[in-house]
């Protein structure tokens, strides 16, 4: 598609189905069904990876065994988005957090439902299971803890 | 003990039933691409009917599409050419698969024309018109113009190459 003679516009088409893995596959399951986080459990290293993993990254070792984690943590970044990823305005501001757990290695990026500062503490609020999909965003937000 | 890697393979079916959760994503890959002087002036060139190209007025090789400079001797390339609408083909294929990777049963046919007078130089283009079988190396091909009121300034104002004797 031309628009002058000075410019070629065009697109790619690209699609793109992603799939979570054996460990991340576990970790949505467990979030659709039963509105709870689980880490990877590795014994030797005594560390519970989240979001699991099928190896753990220290010594290599396959991981096997999931462990409950709280639902709670504490923010350990965070920033406010006014763009979506397409570069256009969002009607209102979308405040992304990184939320570490405090029994996990690791953490997760998702929306609060409020603005937050780092070291806020925050939990997770679930959707109702009949609207979840087996998806991040069936955890709703994370909201603060008063 | 034989060292088995995690993980199992997914097959279509797989995806279709929903046997693992999946994420959609269609990224916005839109761009605009400058042409530069010399391709702009050649694309304003279509949009008239022409094909146009430069010449090196240091070494005498023509560039079609043109250039702002030969590069053969670095000098700028100064004279311009209006050149014919026919040519020859250098090499072509046939593709019975679309730039989305579909399948298609009508197969496009890819060609490097050699542009008429221009030396051996020469761009892609498609031919129709011909059978598959028919397409040769060396074939004698002529450009099909759009008509003139539905040209854009785009390579696709040609709308493709057909055998010409």
């Amino acid at each position: 598609m031309m628009t002058d003679s000075n410019t070629v516009e065009g697109d790619f088409p690209v699609h793109f189905r992603y799939t979570a893995g054996l460990a991340g596959e576990k970790f949505l399951r467990e979030i659709k069904d039963n509105g709870r986080l689980i880490a990877a459990r590795c014994n030797s290293c005594q560390l519970n990876y989240i979001p699991p993993r099928i190896y753990c990254e220290r010594c290599m070792s396959k991981l096997e065994e999931y462990v409950p984690v709280e639902n709670s943590g504490v923010v350990q970044s965070y920033t406010i988005c006014t763009q979506d990823n397409e570069g256009k305005q969002l009607p209102e501001p979308v405040n992304i957090a990184f939320v570490r757990f405090p029994s996990a290695h690791g953490g997760l990026i998702h929306k609060t439902k409020e603005e937050v500062c780092v070291g806020d503490r925050v939990r997770a609020v679930f959707k109702n299971k009949s609207g979840r999909t087996g998806s991040i965003l069936d955890i709703e937000y994370f909201e603060k803890i008063p | 003990m034989p060292f088995e890697p995690p993980g199992r393979g997914l097959k279509e079916e797989d995806l279709e039933r929903n046997n693992v959760l999946t994420v959609a994503y269609q990224p916005m890959a839109k761009y605009a691409w400058a042409t530069g002087v010399a391709i702009g002036r050649f694309l304003n060139g279509l949009k008239a009917g022409e094909i146009l190209g430069t010449k090196c007025d240091s070494c005498g090789r023509i560039a079609v599409p043109p250039r702002i400079f030969c590069e053969w001797c670095f000098k700028r390339t100064g004279t311009w050419l209006k050149l014919p609408d026919t040519g020859t083909v250098n090499t072509f294929s046939i593709s019975y698969i679309a730039t989305d990777t579909t399948r298609q049963k009508t197969p496009t046919i890819p060609a490097v024309i050699e542009i008429d007078s221009a030396g051996h130089a020469g761009f892609l283009h498609i031919i129709g018109e011909a059978k598959p079988d028919d397409v040769r190396i060396g074939m004698h091909v002529k450009a099909v113009w759009a008509d003139p009121e539905k040209r854009k300034g785009s390579i696709t104002d040609i709308r493709y190459f057909k055998p010409h004797k």
